[in-house]
C-alpha cells in the first residue's frame, strides 16, 4: 500500500524568484496490485508525485509511506518507466534490460538470462544486441518496460510512458502493458494526459488540477478485467472519458 | 533487418559525394598526394631555390638516412619520450578533467588555470623544465605531457558536463550510488568528447615532442632537425620533416581507431 500525507513541494525557478506550487497538501492510498492513472494537464503536478514516490526528490511538507515504511529515496521495491525512454545509447538490449540488476550486483550470466526472459516477454526477440537509437521509439520504450520488470518490483511507476509514441504503437503497448500485468500482478502508477489510456489501464483514475498541484477527483473505473480490446464499445467507457473530459474542460477556464 | 541502420565508420557511407573521376574515395588522397610530390619537384628544378631542394633529393636522402640507421635511434628516443609524456597526459588529463566535471568546487578552484595553460604555447616552459630536469629524457618527457595535458583535461571535463540529465535521473530511481553513478553512466557517457581530447591531445603531444627536441637538442628526430637546419642541409632537413609527418600521421591514425571502437555507439561522433 502507499499512501500520501499532505505532500508539498515548490519549485523555485532559476531566477529564484517564480516560485510554482507543484504539490498542494496532496493526500492519496493506492491499494497493493492496484492500477492507479494519475490524470491531469500539463503543471498539475502529476510527474512531481510519481518522483516523490520514487524517492527521487524530496518534498517539502508531508509524506509518502510504502507498507507503512516512509519513503527517504529509490527502493528496490520499486521500478521506473520513462517518458523519454532513458535508454543508455552505449548499451545494447540486453545491458539496457539488465541495467538494474547489474545495479544490484547480480552476477552477469544471472542477470542477462533474466534479461533476455523479458525482452521475449515484451515482443522483442531478435534485437537482443541492438543499440537504443536502432529502434523505434515503440521498441525502445518495450525496452524500457522489459529494464523495470527485470528487477521486479512490487511497484511499477511509469511516467507518461506512452506518450511519446504514435497512436497504433500507443495500442499496442497498452494491451501489452495490461497482458504482463495479468501474468505478473504488479501496483501501478501510470501518469497520463490522455482521457482514453486512463481508463482503458486504470482500476482508478486520479484527477489532478494545476497550479497549485491538487487531487480535483478519484473516479473507480468499473470496467471488467482483463479489459477487451474492443472496451471503447462498452457504454461505461464512453460515460467515463465523458465524464473526465468535463473535469477537465472546467479546469482550464 | 537491421540492415537498414549502420554502424558510424561503415565504408560507403561518404561514396557517391565525389563523383568526379569515378575513383574510389581513398584513391584520391592518393592522387593528391602524387601529384604535390611531381609539383614539388618541378618547382624546385624550375626556381631553384637554394633551400628548397627536389623531392627526389629529399627523398634519397630519407633513404640513406634510414638506411645508415641514422633516424632510428633518433626516432626510438622521440617515440619512448612521446609514449611516456603522452600515456602520463592521457591518464592525469582524463582523471582531472573527470574530477573537475563531477566537483563543482574543483572545477571553480581549477578551472581559471587550466583554461589559462590551455592558450599558452608549451615552449614558454622548456627552460623551467629544463631547469627541473636538466639534460635528461624527463624533460622531453614533461614537454610532451605538458603539451597534451590541458586539451584533455578540459575535454574530459566538458564530456562529463555532456551526459544526459536523463540517464542519471534513470540510474537513481534504479538505486544507483553515487560509484556505480559515476562508472556506469558518467564515464562512458563522457567518452565521446574525451576520446576527441585524446585524440587532440595527440596531435598536441607530437608538436611538443618536436618543438622540445628543437630546443634541448640533444636527441631525438628535432634534434635531427635543429642539426641539418643549423648546416643548412635541406635535403636531409625536409627528409627528416618527412619522417615526423609520417610519425604523427602514425600516431593520429591509431588514436582514431580507438576513438572509432570506444565510440562506436555514439552516431553523431567522429
Amino acid at each position: 500500500m502507499i499512501e500520501l500525507r499532505d505532500c508539498h513541494k515548490t519549485y523555485i525557478a532559476q531566477n529564484g524568484q517564480a516560485a510554482v506550487l507543484a504539490l498542494d497538501g496532496v493526500e492519496l492510498t493506492i491499494q497493493s496490485g492496484e492500477f492507479v492513472c494519475l490524470l491531469g494537464p500539463s503543471g498539475c503536478g502529476k510527474t512531481t508525485l510519481l518522483k516523490a514516490i520514487a524517492g527521487l526528490l524530496r518534498l517539502d511538507a508531508g509524506e509518502v509511506r510504502i507498507n507503512g515504511q516512509p519513503v527517504t529515496g529509490p527502493g528496490t521495491d520499486r521500478a521506473m518507466v520513462f517518458q523519454d525512454f532513458a535508454l543508455l545509447p552505449w548499451a545494447n538490449v540486453v545491458a539496457n534490460v539488465a541495467f538494474g540488476l547489474e545495479l544490484r550486483g547480480v552476477a552477469k550470466e544471472i542477470r542477462e538470462q533474466t534479461a533476455r526472459e523479458l525482452i521475449h516477454a515484451v515482443g522483442l526477440t531478435g534485437f537482443e544486441g541492438h543499440y537504443p537509437r536502432q529502434l523505434s521509439g515503440g521498441m525502445q520504450q518495450r525496452v524500457g518496460l522489459a529494464r523495470a520488470l527485470a528487477v521486479n518490483p512490487d511497484i511499477l511507476l511509469m511516467d507518461e510512458p506512452f506518450g511519446a509514441v504514435d497512436a497504433q504503437t500507443r495500442r499496442l503497448l497498452q494491451e501489452d502493458l495490461l497482458s504482463v500485468l495479468g501474468r505478473t500482478p504488479k501496483t501501478v502508477v501510470f501518469v497520463t494526459h490522455s482521457m482514453e489510456e486512463a481508463v482503458r489501464l486504470g482500476d482508478r483514475v486520479v484527477l489532478m488540477s494545476p497550479r497549485p498541484g491538487r487531487v480535483r477527483d478519484t473516479v473507480t473505473v468499473d470496467l471488467p478485467r482483463p479489459r477487451p480490446s474492443d472496451l471503447e464499445r462498452h457504454p461505461r467507457f464512453a460515460d467515463l472519458t465523458e465524464y473526465l473530459w468535463q473535469q477537465l474542460k472546467e479546469m482550464q477556464r | 533487418m537491421s540492415s537498414a541502420v549502420g554502424r558510424p565508420g561503415n565504408r560507403g557511407e561518404v561514396t557517391g559525394q565525389g563523383r568526379g573521376l569515378g575513383l574510389r574515395d581513398s584513391s584520391y588522397t592518393w592522387v593528391s598526394l602524387l601529384a604535390g610530390a611531381i609539383i614539388w619537384e618541378v618547382a624546385a628544378r624550375g626556381l631553384q631555390f637554394s633551400f628548397l631542394p627536389p623531392f627526389s633529393s629529399v627523398l634519397r636522402a630519407a633513404f640513406e638516412l634510414i638506411a645508415s640507421g641514422q633516424v632510428t635511434s633518433h626516432l626510438a628516443a622521440s617515440l619512448i619520450n612521446l609514449g611516456i609524456g603522452y600515456g602520463l597526459a592521457v591518464t592525469g588529463g582524463i582523471a582531472l578533467g573527470l574530477l573537475m566535471g563531477r566537483k563543482q568546487w574543483v572545477a571553480y578552484v581549477l578551472e581559471p588555470y587550466v583554461s589559462a595553460l590551455l592558450a599558452t604555447p608549451k615552449l614558454i616552459f622548456v627552460p623551467l623544465v629544463y631547469a627541473l630536469f636538466g639534460l635528461s629524457r624527463g624533460t622531453q618527457i614533461a614537454v610532451v605531457f605538458l603539451s597534451s595535458f590541458f586539451v584533455i583535461a578540459v575535454n574530459s571535463m566538458a564530456g562529463i558536463r555532456s551526459v544526459d540529465r536523463t540517464y542519471v535521473e534513470m540510474a537513481r530511481a534504479f538505486g544507483a550510488s553515487e560509484r556505480q553513478l559515476f562508472w556506469k553512466v558518467l564515464l562512458p557517457g563522457s567518452l565521446p568528447l574525451t576520446m576527441a581530447g585524446v585524440r587532440l591531445g595527440m596531435d598536441h603531444a607530437v608538436k611538443g615532442m618536436i618543438g622540445g627536441e628543437m630546443f634541448i637538442t640533444l636527441f631525438g628526430l628535432g634534434a635531427l632537425l635543429r642539426r641539418y637546419g643549423d648546416r643548412f642541409d635541406s635535403p636531409r632537413l625536409f627528409a627528416v620533416l618527412l619522417v615526423v609527418v609520417s610519425v604523427a600521421l602514425a600516431c593520429s591514425a591509431v588514436v582514431r581507431e580507438v576513438e572509432r571502437r570506444v565510440t562506436a555507439w555514439d552516431g553523431e561522433g567522429t
